[in-house]
């Protein structure tokens, strides 16, 4: 009987299918260019002649996405697709464990020591850069630099108090990671394509990150209890419904509305044009921010760079003292940030 | 390990499995009963151990750690002990229809490797049984034209371009043992590592990092060593002389690299793109591998991209030494 016993595979399954799988495992995300290279490879080797990645449509490649995700979800594998929130809103797709959090993804080669750093990080993205006043979900090599060693004030203040299933959590035999070998990780969490850097230095999580990582953060960071505020640590995009940690804001404070830059001007199509919030009617201003730009479009940080940016936001002095409060708050200091520049 | 937390979570989530049991059943559901009257387990179950036992088997390959039949028990099979014949050939059902992978046992030590004092217990305490490592590794099983590098491409773990400097050095460094006979004294090997221009460092698992491009060559053979690519035994008997050290071919490395792989390397060494009937002679007598039109093969299919990179430092380092070509090496150390 239990010689009998296949796997269930979708029908017509082939060595072309398997390929893919491997192949987009190995890579841990597709874009649609890469994923039209991909199958014209695989195709190109299973017909013996030469197949141009031109030629391989949207149709042709969410098929074989399309198979793929139906074989390996009996796994808890999945496929699952996002669009980037920069880059002109490009749709990448990964490959996922389905049951994800930090220590099972970013972390599978990594030492106890790295794995409680990345998720001292994830504290830092998410709790203390993320804040009702600023909304940063990004850190600079400082700041990043500043979680190196477990700090006993914080000691996992978790919204939920989650229980951490075993993870190696930030006890006293965790000593921490030297500065230099925060920023080896750091450097490869982006080349592993878990962490992106901007150019103006600040680190925030990939797309990759964000489609393998977001029921995890919801669960870990927003606080579901019926006492809780209406301001939550993860928000999603008011068009997309998708996570946002770079976007726009409502300029009230409380209000808790967000969009994606790449979301805008669908979203305002829809309303007719009428640029306010949709639920509290304030006007639209397109210069609050979720994300870096949170603190790079504050007068007090341009000023800080020798005023490098001038133009946009001139003008708004009333700002000047929340900014400066907020930098201190968030940005800490600057020999930290000249650091990150360079 | 993270299959430890997939275990626990995928524990406590029986009711979101319930779906999943009866996809896995339904194929095999023939009107039996429910229940496997031979070990009392469940068929639901049964699956269940199957997918944990997939998904562990990936999770080890990712970071090169071997499936150890230990480490299954522990980790998958929990209180089902007994049932791992059944979960075992399960998986690998699963891993060859889902992924066209396969669990393939790692080779035993050889006994060549072993001490006199090591031989001696081995033998005192023979047993019938043919020798086995009780460890695996997960190879593809596609067809070799699916092998290619611009499918299957050096796996991000890290950084692409490290996997592939990475697997580009320990394919070069498995292939100089293999064609010196299988094993190369320490000297030997920090010879080759200089032609290479790698005697003091390797390229970093991430060579993007400005940080830290490169490795100490040391601690990148501890790591090939680790992951079972080098085996480097030291002889204490003849302690203090030079040839003390010897480096062999690891468990990891025998199954990833096999001659065929090997025989790739030379071809795009010494093979200069074009048939080479001497060379492929030479081959044959070394590695008996098949025949092939040369050149451009599959094999090395890893990272051929990186090979390249090293042949042309070794070409470019000039001939001071006697080449290490194929069955030139062979008998010279016996």
């Amino acid at each position: 009987m239990e010689e009998e016993w296949e796997p269930p595979v979708p029908a017509g399954y082939n060595d072309a299918n398997r390929a893919f799988i491997q192949a987009f495992m190995a890579r841990g995300t597709l874009t649609f260019p890469e994923g039209q290279k991909l199958v014209a490879a695989i195709l190109s080797a299973t017909e013996g002649e030469t197949v141009d990645p031109q030629s391989i449509t949207q149709d042709t490649f969410a098929g074989f996405v399309r198979t793929a995700r139906e074989a390996v979800e009996p796994l808890d594998y999945d496929i699952r697709s996002s669009r980037d929130q920069l880059r002109n809103g490009e749709r990448i797709w990964a490959f996922i464990n389905a049951h994800s959090d930090p220590a099972t993804q970013m972390a599978t080669t990594r030492s106890p020591e790295e794995v409680a750093y990345i998720k001292r990080l994830m504290d830092l993205l998410f709790d203390e850069y993320n804040t009702v006043r600023m909304e940063v979900m990004a850190v600079d090599e400082g700041q990043a630099l500043k979680a190196s060693r477990p700090s006993k004030r914080r000691e996992s203040q978790h919204v939920n108090g989650e229980d951490e299933e075993g993870q190696p959590s930030t006890t006293a035999s965790d000593r921490g990671l030297k500065h230099s070998e925060v920023l080896s990780l750091l450097s490869s969490l982006v080349a592993e394509g878990w962490l992106e850097k901007s150019r103006a230095g600040f680190y925030s999580l990939s797309p990759r990150a964000l489609i393998e990582m977001w029921s995890w953060l919801v669960a870990t960071y927003n606080d579901d209890s019926p006492s809780a505020r209406d301001w939550q640590r993860i928000k999603f995009c008011e068009s997309c419904k998708e996570i946002v940690t770079y976007g726009q804001r409502c300029s009230e404070r409380d209000c808790t509305v967000r969009l994606h830059d790449i979301c805008e001007d669908r979203y305002w199509r829809t309303r007719r044009g009428e640029k306010k919030c949709p639920k509290c009617e304030t006007e639209w201003t397109g210069n609050h921010f979720v994300g870096e730009r949170a603190i790079t479009s504050r007068q007090a940080y341009q000023r800080g760079r020798g005023g490098r940016a001038n133009g946009n936001g001139s003008g708004r002095r009333s700002d000047l003292e929340e900014a400066v409060a907020a930098q201190q708050e968030a940005a800490a200091d600057d020999d930290d940030e000249d650091m990150a520049e360079a | 390990m993270p299959p430890t937390q997939r275990q626990r979570r995928q524990a406590a989530e029986s009711d979101e499995d319930e779906d999943v049991h009866q996809r896995l059943d339904s194929p095999a559901d023939d009107g039996n009963s429910e229940v496997d009257h031979m070990h009392g387990v469940e068929r639901g179950e049964t699956s269940q151990l199957i997918k944990k036992l997939v998904r562990y088997a990936l999770a080890c390959e990712y970071s090169r750690t071997p499936i150890r039949r230990d480490g299954i028990k522990e980790r998958v099979l929990g209180i089902h002990g007994r049932e791992f014949k059944k979960v075992f050939a399960g998986a690998q059902k699963q891993l060859r229809a889902t992924f066209g992978m396969e669990m393939v046992e790692l080779p035993t030590k050889d006994r060549s490797l072993l001490t006199v004092e090591q031989k001696r217990k081995a033998t005192k305490s023979q047993s019938q049984k043919e020798p086995t490592s009780n460890s695996y590794m997960l190879v593809s099983v596609l067809p070799e034209h699916l092998r290619v590098s611009d499918i299957i491409a050096p796996s991000k773990v890290q950084s692409a371009d490290g996997e592939a400097a990475y697997i580009g050095l320990y394919t070069m460094l498995i292939a100089i043992i293999t064609l010196s006979g299988g094993e190369l004294s320490d000297p030997r090997l920090r010879r080759y590592l200089t032609r290479l221009n790698a005697a003091e460092n390797m390229p970093s698992s991430n060579p993007n990092n400005e940080n830290a491009p490169s490795e100490k060559t040391e601690l990148v053979l501890q790591r090939m060593t680790k992951q079972g690519y080098l085996v480097r035994v030291a002889d204490n008997k003849n302690a203090g002389d030079d040839d003390a050290i010897t480096w062999h071919v690891g468990p990891r490395g025998k199954v990833e690299v096999d001659n065929e792989a090997i025989a790739a390397v030379v071809r795009e060494v010494y093979g200069g793109g074009r048939p080479n009937e001497d060379l492929e002679r030479k081959l044959q007598a070394s590695l008996k591998v098949k025949e092939r039109k040369p050149p451009r093969s599959a094999a090395a299919d890893r990272a051929p991209a990186t090979i390249q990179e090293d042949e042309e430092e070794e070409d470019a380092e000039g001939n001071d030494e006697p080449e290490p070509g194929p069955s030139t090496r062979r008998g010279r150390r016996g």
